[in-house]
């Protein structure tokens, strides 16, 4: 009981103090999450029975968090507000704003620890639902309440797919690999150089988009390949020279000549005289430092309204339709008959088809009623200053991947990968093979970057060798080990807590650092030199890696496995604390 | 059915293997009996294909297996259970069970050979979700005995299982092997426990140094004097 209150308590503190950075609406979207975060973690601290018998004992906590983080928002907009010298948010709004925070974090928590009360079947249901509505309603809340954290989170989430892959190579088959950027930056590249007007080629992102999943993946084998009779320390040297290679070779193809090997050296050797084909000549491939830009971006059609496009988009939606019918009914089919490879294997294949179908330009003609009708079914290219679209391509990518690599764990090469990672001889001896494995883990942890690169160049618009440097890695590394290695969850929350942190947090915390150090400090210090070194070193943004460093040290300390860790790694890593209890 | 001649291994410039030869016929229990060093695990390892022979030839009905790799060799029905257990730490015994059967072409006997595995050895089934490393000494080898076994394979190679074991458990595994040999497995049995090997086996070896110093049946070479002396503790 204590314990939970003080539970509550800590969560609405560190709630309430975020809402000092943020200020205005925020107070209600903190509320919300906090009572969602609150209501998840209370839950589990109950037996399973009656919900609301749970409710009720949750209600406490929920209370104590909501009216805490009411009062410092309070505080934060009668009189912080003054202090940083900024206008305090309208009353009559920021009432509205407060009440919502309150009973927003009041009614998750209840609920969300209630739901812990049915059978876990439900439970888990009911907690998808309640996600999926959260998920697609806040970009829509964030617009409305002008909070503009989409923009943020969608490079949180880029995160999330680049840690998700990475798990695949360092949780499930144990490589710990440094230089993963590489392929994040190889999925990039890909997509700048064949969408960009720079080389006049322009592709259509959605095409694009595999050829990069498929680029990154063959360099997944290449670079691989060397690094397989590696072990531990060895691998993850090597794997830290390919991380720092790729970025330096795309800064240096600036001047690609391709020569045909037949009649520029073989025939030649045999004294044949032929005229050299030369495919490219001194072609500026990437750039160098000034990046490519810019790239072109994806387009959907019924974005927009607007222009009658013509029938043939009738025709495409129906193809459309129907490859969707039978995609769902194959995976149904094939869920229900417990027959999971081949089938499902049909269904992605005519799901890629589907996709591909649409997008492929089908003359217009139409039936001038049709097209009256279809007037709305406009295509719209993706904009940045309208990131839910953007928002809503990058969570499919993400449930895309989640739905593959969970499939890819259950299945026999996961079984493999985890063999491998707990003791490679014996792996062999079961009959697996080790090399087989191990490019696998490769190439599919390098897939997933690749759609992470491709989305990253078309949302950004441009690209940059310094992008993809040593700290990248290190930073898709700690989103791993935050989250917890080996759990799809946990890459996650690793993913949106670390990222968060970086992309809104800092920023937040610094612009706030510098106008109250404006209007306090700053002006009783007479000496513009200590004064400049004083507003200058109070940006936290430059503690960027040390404050990640002293995290993970923290974290290694206190919760070795991660936030929402694997049940197998908490088991050995905590086995010696059972074994004192016991 | 599994036939090895004048195979010579080397571990770098170490001679471990100075030319062995043995055959072992179809439903049998041959054991290679031989001191610390000898090179009996070394004769297995070149078996699976773990280490490659210099020269000499490995034959399995028909099929050379000196170039084959080791999954392959695990494919074509060579099961082990090596020195050390070598089980996988973090998976219950029953995932380690279901590792085993990794490399068989037709799944259907899965739930069989599991049940066969668990009347073996009624403890695995006991402790059938618990983590393969928290297991002690005794369920380890058990573990790693059932594991081989879940390959369903045409030869099971035992290394030295009964190392480490309290002598009521090594009577247990012993009687096991005889039952597993019964069943219609044929194994090769890799001991220093040179009195309980020979007492279960059909034929024996014996090594030293890495060859192959004398060949009998298992009674001839119980009773031979110069076993007794250097490996039976009789004087
Ligand atoms: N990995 C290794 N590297 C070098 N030498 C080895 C290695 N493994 C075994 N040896 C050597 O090979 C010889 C045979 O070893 P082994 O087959 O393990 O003996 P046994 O199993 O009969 O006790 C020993 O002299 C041992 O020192
Ligand atoms: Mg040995």
């Amino acid at each position: 009981m204590i314990k939970n209150i003080r539970t509550g308590l800590s969560f609405g503190i560190v709630a309430g103090l975020m809402t000092f950075l943020f200020g205005g609406w925020s107070v209600a979207v903190l509320g919300t999450l906090m009572g969602v975060g609150l209501g998840l973690g209370l839950g589990g601290r109950f037996p399973r029975k009656d919900p609301l018998k749970i409710a009720a004992a949750a209600f406490p906590s929920g209370l104590v968090a909501a009216v805490v983080l009411i009062l410092l928002s309070l505080y934060q907009n009668s009189n912080v507000m003054d202090a940083i010298g900024k206008k305090p948010f309208a009353e009559d709004l920021a009432l509205k704003a407060n009440l919502l925070g309150f009973f927003g974090t009041v009614i998750f928590t209840s609920l969300l620890a209630a739901l812990h009360g049915l059978p876990e079947k439900q439970e888990r249901f009911y907690k998808m639902i309640l996600l999926a509505i959260l998920v697609v309603a806040f970009p829509f809340v964030d617009q409305a309440t002008s909070l503009r954290w989409t923009a943020q989170i969608i490079f949180a989430l880029i995160f999330v797919i680049l840690g998700l892959g990475l798990n695949i190579v360092v949780g499930y088959a144990g490589l710990l690999d440094l230089g993963y950027a590489a392929f994040f930056a190889i999925g990039a590249y890909t997509t700048g150089i064949l969408s960009s007007p720079v080389h006049s080629i322009e592709l259509n992102f959605w095409l694009v988009i595999w050829i990069a999943a498929a680029m990154a993946a063959i360099w997944g084998l290449f670079l691989g390949a060397p690094t397989l009779p590696l072990r531990g320390d060895y691998l993850a040297i090597v794997t830290l020279g390919f991380g720092e290679i790729v970025p330096v070779l795309f800064k240096n193809l600036i001047d690609v000549t391709i020569k045909e090997p037949l009649t520029c050296w073989i025939l030649p050797l045999f004294r044949i005289q032929t005229k050299c084909i030369i495919l490219v000549e001194h072609e500026d491939l990437t750039l160098g430092e000034k990046g490519i830009s810019p790239i072109g971006r994806p387009s959907l059609p019924l974005l927009e309204l607007g222009e009658p496009m013509g029938s043939a988009y009738l025709i495409k939606l129906a193809l459309m339709g129907l490859a969707l019918a039978l995609v769902v009914f194959l995976l149904v089919r094939s869920i229900r008959s417990g027959n999971k490879s081949i089938s499902s294997l049909i269904g992605y294949g005519v799901a890629l088809v589907g996709i591909l179908l649409v997008f492929i330009p089908i003359p217009l003609t139409g039936v001038k009623f049709i097209d009256s009708l279809l007037g709305v079914l406009q295509p719209g290219e993706f904009e940045s200053s309208r990131p839910v679209t953007w928002y809503f391509l990058i969570i499919g990518l993400i449930l895309l991947s989640i739905f593959i690599i969970s499939r890819l764990r259950d299945s026999r090469l996961g079984r493999a990968w985890m063999a491998i990672r707990e003791d490679e001889l014996a792996a062999a001896q079961m009959g697996i093979d080790p090399v087989k494995t191990k490019l696998a883990a490769f190439a599919m942890g390098a897939t997933f970057s690749g759609f992470a690169g491709a989305f990253y160049a078309a949302y950004i618009r441009g690209i940059f060798p310094s992008v993809f440097d040593f700290s990248a890695s290190i930073i898709i590394l700690c989103v791993v080990i935050l989250g917890g290695i080996g759990n799809i969850n946990g890459v996650i929350v690793g993913g949106l807590v670390l990222m968060m942190a970086d992309r809104l947090f800092l920023p937040a915390l610094k612009d706030f650092l510098s106008l109250l150090l404006t209007h306090t400090v700053l002006p009783s210090i007479n000496d513009p030199v200590v004064q400049m070194a004083v507003k200058d070193n109070a940006n936290p943004i430059l503690y960027r890696f040390l404050l990640f460093g002293l995290t993970l040290v923290i974290m290694m300390a206190v919760r070795p496995e991660g936030l929402i860790p694997n049940a197998q790694v908490r088991a050995e890593l905590h086995a010696a604390d059972e074994e004192k209890k016991g | 059915m599994l036939e090895l001649k004048d195979v010579h291994t080397y571990y770098g410039n170490i001679h471990a293997l100075k030319g062995i030869s043995i055959t072992v016929n179809d439903g049998e229990i041959v054991t290679l009996i031989g001191s610390n060093g000898a090179g009996k695990s070394t004769t297995l390892r070149t078996i699976q294909g773990l280490i490659r022979p210099r020269s000499g030839s490995i034959v399995l009905d028909g099929i050379a297996l000196d170039k084959v790799a080791p999954h392959k060799v695990a494919e074509l029905g060579v099961a082990q259970s090596p020195e050390g257990r070598m089980i996988f730490p973090r998976m219950t015994v029953l995932e380690n069970l279901e590792m085993g059967a990794y490399a068989r072409k037709e799944k259907s006997g899965f739930q069989q050979d599991l049940d066969r595995v668990f009347s073996l050895f009624p403890r695995l089934k006991e402790r059938i979700t618990q983590k393969g490393g928290t297991l002690s000494g005794g369920e380890q080898q058990m573990l790693a005995m059932g594991r081989a076994l879940m390959a369903h394979p045409k030869i099971l190679l035992l290394d030295e299982p009964s190392m480490g074991l309290a002598p009521i458990l090594v009577e247990l595994i012993f009687d096991t092997i005889v039952a597993i040999n019964k069943e219609g497995t044929t194994i090769l049995l890799v001991e220093q426990n040179a009195l309980m090997a020979l007492s279960i086996a059909n034929r024996g070896y014996v090594i030293q140094t890495g060859e192959i110093i004398m060949s009998d049946s298992a009674a001839s070479l119980k009773s031979n004097e110069m076993v007794q002396k250097a490996y039976l503790g009789i004087e």
